[in-house]
């Protein structure tokens, strides 16, 4: 609950306006019983029909008075609870935004979803809860408790003893209640969990024939979550009872003290009847309070959920001081002994992998399914970090540089590409966002994007439509190339980003490439012969190490893994040596 | 309303057979709130008994009658019924509560299981026509809807038409001219409800169009995070983030404000109401005919009154949400399930030959397969190839049951598969399907998903034969890495390698391959194919593939064009046939310059 506290700071003044309108609340609850029992005590007694007359008046003026409390509380409510929930939002955004991939895998884009959206949206209501409900339980309590006080002390008496044991009740609730309900919450998660796997593997499941045991499965998860859900319903619903007990019996015992004083003339019956009055606003704003310990466990995950966000280390950041961009004749990347291994991963991923690349040079990796060359040359833009040996550009650390000015010097084409929903000239120029039109088209030319934006009924007005179905998944790897280009950088990284693409694409591409690359450095992951045949220099991985390096022609001849591919794609005679 | 009482009706049929297992829990559950509304309906008036003993005892000290006093005996009387009274309430709120947990917690278990029972039981096909979030929102949000609102909502509902009639009962038989006042309080408050109601809903809308949209653009922006990443667009994507998030959170505060006025309003008319009767009921008083315990006790009970009312509109759009929930998840319930084999023919060691024999197949009328014939021999290779969209997937569907066929048949060792028991016929394929399913566990038990009672040592062997198993030794905590929920934490290529290790582990008599290697590299897939092939020695398998360099040793190819076989053979044949086959091959090999 540090979490909302700590957001709770920055509204002080609605908060004070919120705690004024909540006394206009109690002001109206209370002061109504006060004065029915002056109208009894003074105005019967005394036969004075003016005097309920103007009582009368004053219930009117309370009224309104009390109304305009309410209603105000219901402002101050909203706009702290939205504008919280909008912070809180604000700031998981700004936070994710700081992770590297390490981080954001980490939690995974659906588990980020919810904990921005339903998360925040749970501390709302609870805050909605606390301002309105628990908020105006103490002030109930303490008003009722001086009026009480006011009309006997002896009977106050009473009520302060009760008063412990209340207090005692809600913190030992609210102590079982919380753990109860976490383990509810993620037998929840476990449940849908479940039900998911099952409809997005429902194929899977019947070939194998499994699905008595995913329906044992999902039996054991429900009666788990139907027990935890059980004990806190009951749990919470009992509570309530309780505490009216208590408080009932308390007022029977008022009855009887105030019976005797009575008898000895040292008390009135109409004040025994706004006792009893303040005594029942009491308890029910007891009861009201009960309403906080259904929300609180609840928020409470959802709290931690949130936190867990924002205290998340960010293990790749800029260093204290970074370095200027230095001056270079000639551009260069070098990987000097890289090794790298995941936490915790039992072998490296890529074992003392060097290299070096000039301007104007393309370079190509090939290798197995997980053999590292994605790892590789995802460590160029620090998405992760080097365990061991250093990976230098221009004859520096890429940890020297600002993450910034790093990934402005590199234009990198995933495979998957994603593009944002907007037209296709916007998605272009997210590349460079002051580029002019020309600027675009050119780059749409030479990824071979030009004809197809044309053929689109607005060309390169063209609405992209969320999750980017209208266009197939070849002409989004070229509109994502685009998109590199149209940034100049001074070195691209291609991400097998040319698997969607048919053979003939793929060799103008190339073409075209080679012409408006040339003061670049190329790197090129491919699973293709063909794509890579033409490169400077290819290297070949094999369970993270460098097994050949060299042109197409003499790995052919002295790297085995590399003549393996190439005889599973190509022609015998393409094979041949000359 | 007709319309809404029909909803009503028809929820409360379906949600029967579920309650009925429970029906005494909560027809005690019902009596106990009956009880404990009657408790409480009676206790002011008892309560008011002490008061106007009390203070016809105190008049008559301030009297100054002889012997006057208070009336202890009488007191102590009232005082014990009145325990009593309070004691049966409490008592009856703890049966309630236990026996009305129990009834619908237990009921919405087994609604939970008669759901996933009945996945189990719907046809593929049902999965195609329906969008994956919506069935899957039924089962999680809309039960957890119906369950919140019978848990809440039930009791506050009876309890609150009880508290009203009650009450009203209570106040007329004090005094049925005022309680005429006091009934005014519910029209009112109705009418205040709809007018606020009305206006309200217009800033619900565009809350909810505000949250949609700030949905969109989280889904957007963090699955191209990567993007925002590379492309330095962190602060220009915070700021929009910001800007949306602000126009939520400015109707998001209208719409809350706009709501919660409801209750203050409503109330300002209870206040009124006592006011006036506090007027009406002492001068009353004063005339001698209304007692003053009679006033206390008609008092509380106006305060009794307004609880209920204030919350018609809360309640209401609880239970409207409920309706609907009830009427989603039974539309999952009421769809139609498999057909299931009556007698079905033993399956046990089988040859392998299979026969397609004239099959047609189709559907919304669309024709997919059309006259397919093929006889397929023990142990052979048969790889079928063709075109995106000419039916190879479906193909493999009916082999396995996902559809039936509308014409012809399907026969393995000569026995028609709809002969068999589903489970029976699947037992004997191994396969590997084009969505790599892993589910959210280690990597150890999705691979031991292919036969649950594998050894450590066979599991760790499969995935040798798979090639993955030194990727494994890579990853954070090896054999016990968890696959993440959305499975992103692995390619899609070393996906594909877990799932042919879960296949080679069930060891099945007929392997399937639709599209396994298509995220693998070539070198790799061809390992594969070789270490595949000593698998499946003599046994036969389907290989479904879209790169043809793979396939040219299979004993039979197919070639499908528009669901029709239009070329087979081997692959040297189909060659030397100079047709649809050679076109294809060529398209992939020869145009590289």
């Amino acid at each position: 609950m540090k979490l909302i506290l700590k957001y709770l700071k920055k509204y002080k003044k609605l908060l004070v306006l919120n705690v004024i309108s909540v006394f206009g609340f109690a002001l109206v609850e209370l002061g109504i019983p006060t004065i029915i029992a002056n109208m009894i005590d003074i105005g019967v007694k005394n036969q004075d029909r003016n005097y309920l007359y103007s009582m009368w008046g004053a219930i009117l003026v309370i009224s309104i008075v009390g109304v305009a409390g309410t209603i105000l509380l219901g402002y101050c409510c909203a706009k702290i609870s939205t504008s919280i929930t909008r912070d809180i939002r604000n700031d998981i955004f700004t936070k994710v935004q700081d992770f590297s991939p390490s981080e954001f895998n980490k939690f995974g884009i659906s588990s980020l979803i919810t904990r921005t959206n339903n998360d925040a949206f749970q501390i709302q209501m609870f805050i909605n809860v606390i301002l309105r409900t628990a908020l105006m339980t103490p002030v109930m309590l303490v008003v009722s408790f001086i009026m009480t006080l006011r009309t006997s002390l002896d009977l106050s008496l009473v009520i302060a003893a009760t008063l412990p044991i209340v207090i005692l009740g809600v913190i030992l609730v609210a102590k079982i209640s919380e753990p109860m309900s976490q383990k509810q919450q993620a037998s929840l998660d476990h449940l849908n969990r479940i039900s998911r796997e099952n409809l997005t593997g429902i194929k899977v499941i019947r070939a194998f024939n499994n699905d008595h045991y995913e329906q044992a499965r999902f039996n054991e998860t429900n009666v788990e979550f139907t027990g935890y859900t059980k004990k806190i319903f009951k749990l919470m619903s009992v509570t309530q009872p309780i505490f009216f007990l208590l408080m009932n019996l308390a007022a029977v015992f008022i009855f009887y003290l105030a019976s005797q004083m009575i008898d000895a003339g040292t008390l009135q019956v109409g004040r025994l009847v706004a006792f009893q009055d303040y005594l029942f606003h009491a308890m029910f704003s007891m009861m009201l309070f009960c309403s906080v310990f259904v929300m609180y466990p609840r928020a409470a995950v959802s709290a931690k959920r949130i936190q867990e966000i924002l205290s998340t280390q960010v293990l790749i950041k800029d260093k204290e001081s970074t370095m200027d961009v230095p001056s270079v004749a000639e551009h260069s990347l070098e990987f000097d002994h890289v090794t790298f291994v995941y936490p915790d991963g039992e072998e490296p991923v890529l074992k003392d992998v060097s290299f070096k690349a000039c301007q104007g040079e393309t370079i190509a990796f090939i290798g197995s399914t997980g053999s590292g060359k994605s790892t590789l040359i995802n460590l160029i833009p620090r998405f992760y970090d080097v365990s061991g040996g250093m990976i230098k550009i221009d004859g520096q650390n890429v940890q020297d540089y600002s993450m910034e000015t790093l990934r402005e010097k590199i234009g990198f084409i995933p495979q998957k590409a994603m593009l944002f929903t907007g037209t296709i000239a916007e998605n272009i120029r997210y590349g460079k966002e002051d580029a002019t039109m020309e600027e675009i088209v050119h780059a749409a030319k030479i990824a071979q994007g030009y004809d197809f934006i044309m053929e689109k009924p607005n060309g390169f007005d063209e609405v992209i439509t969320e999750s980017a179905t209208n266009v197939s998944g070849g002409q989004r790897q070229r509109l994502s190339i685009a998109r590199a280009l149209v940034k100049k950088p001074e070195i691209y990284i291609f991400d097998d980003s040319f698997s969607a693409l048919d053979f003939k694409t793929d060799a103008m591409l190339r073409k075209a490439l080679k012409e408006e690359t040339k003061q670049s450095i190329m790197l090129v992951v491919a699973q293709r012969i063909s794509t890579i045949m033409e490169a400077d220099k290819i290297i070949v991985l094999h369970e993270g190490k460098v097994v050949g390096e060299g042109t197409h022609k003499e790995l052919l001849k002295n790297c085995s893994i590399y003549y393996e591919i190439a005889a599973s794609q190509l022609s015998e005679e393409e094979l041949a040596y000359e | 309303m007709s319309k809404k009482w029909q909803t009503f009706k028809r929820s409360i049929k379906q949600l029967s057979p579920f309650i009925s297992p429970y029906k005494w829990g909560f027809f005690v559950a019902i009596l106990m709130v009956v009880v404990t509304n009657i408790a409480l309906a009676i206790a002011p008036t008892v309560e008011g008994m002490i008061t106007s003993q009390l203070m016809s005892d105190a008049t008559n000290i301030a009297n100054h009658v002889p012997n006057a006093g208070v009336n202890f005996a009488a007191i102590i009387k009232i005082i014990i019924v009145l325990v009593m009274i309070y004691l049966i309430k409490t008592l009856s709120q703890v049966v309630l509560t236990f026996a009305l947990t129990n009834s619908i917690q237990n009921a919405m278990h087994d609604l939970r299981n008669a759901l996933q029972e009945k996945i189990r039981h719907l046809p593929v096909s049902y999965f195609d026509k329906h969008q994956f979030g919506d069935v899957l929102s039924r089962i999680t949000n809309d039960v957890d809807t119906v369950s919140n609102a019978l848990q809440q909502t039930l009791t506050q509902i009876i309890s609150g038409v009880l508290t009203l009639v009650l009450a009203i009962t209570m106040m007329v038989r004090i005094n049925a001219m005022m309680a005429i006042v006091v009934c005014m309080i519910i029209p009112i408050a109705l009418l205040i409800t709809r007018f606020i109601v009305h206006r309200s809903q217009k800033r619900f809308k565009a809350q909810q169009d505000a949250l949609g949209k700030l949905n969109g653009a989280i889904t957007e922006m963090y699955t191209g995070y990567n993007e925002i990443l590379l492309f330095n667009k962190q602060k220009k994507s915070i700021h929009q983030f910001k800007d949306i998030n602000e126009n939520l959170c400015q109707n998001a505060f209208k719409a809350q404000f706009m709501s919660s006025i409801i209750s203050p309003c409503i109330s300002f008319v209870t206040y009124t109401v006592i006011g006036t009767i506090g007027l009406i009921g002492s001068i009353l008083a004063i005339n001698g005919t209304l007692k003053i315990g009679q006033l206390q006790a008609f008092i509380r009970y106006i305060w009794q009154v307004n609880d209920p009312i204030s919350q018609v509109s809360n309640l209401s759009s609880q239970i409207q949400s409920a309706f609907a929930a009830i009427s989603r998840v039974f539309e999952v319930l009421n769809e139609e399930e498999e057909v299931i084999t009556n007698h079905p023919q033993p399956v046990h060691e089988i040859e392998g030959n299979v026969t397609f024999d004239h099959v047609y197949f189709g559907y919304n009328e669309k024709e997919i397969i059309h006259d397919l014939d093929v006889d397929i021999k023990s142990g052979q290779m048969v790889a079928v190839v063709g075109p995106t969209g000419s039916g190879k997937t479906t193909l493999i569907s009916l082999l396995l049951r996902f559809y039936d066929v509308t014409q012809g048949g399907i026969k393995i060792d000569g026995v028609d598969i709809r002969d068999m028991d589903r489970e029976d016929l699947r037992s004997l394929f191994g396969m590997v399907l084009q969505d790599t399913w892993l589910f959210n566990g280690t990597i150890y038990d999705n691979i031991r998903y292919g036969r649950m009672d594998a050894r450590k040592d066979e599991i760790i062997e499969a995935a040798k034969q798979a090639n993955v198993h030194h990727f494994i030794r890579t990853q954070p905590d090896g054999y016990n890495m968890q696959i993440n929920e959305e499975g992103n934490n692995i390619s899609q290529g070393e996906k594909q390698l877990l799932t042919i290790a879960r296949a080679i582990l069930k060891d099945p008599q007929i392997m399937i391959l639709d599209e396994a290697t298509s995220s693998v590299d070539t070198r790799l897939e061809k390992m594969l194919q070789e270490a595949m092939q000593n698998v499946m020695k003599n046994r036969t398998s389907f290989v479904i593939a879209h790169r043809l360099s793979t396939i040219k040793s299979a004993d039979l190819i197919l070639v499908v064009r528009d669901g029709r076989i239009v070329e087979k053979g081997t692959h040297q044949e189909l060659i030397q046939l100079n047709g649809f086959y050679e076109q294809l091959y060529n398209a992939q090999f020869a145009q590289q310059e």
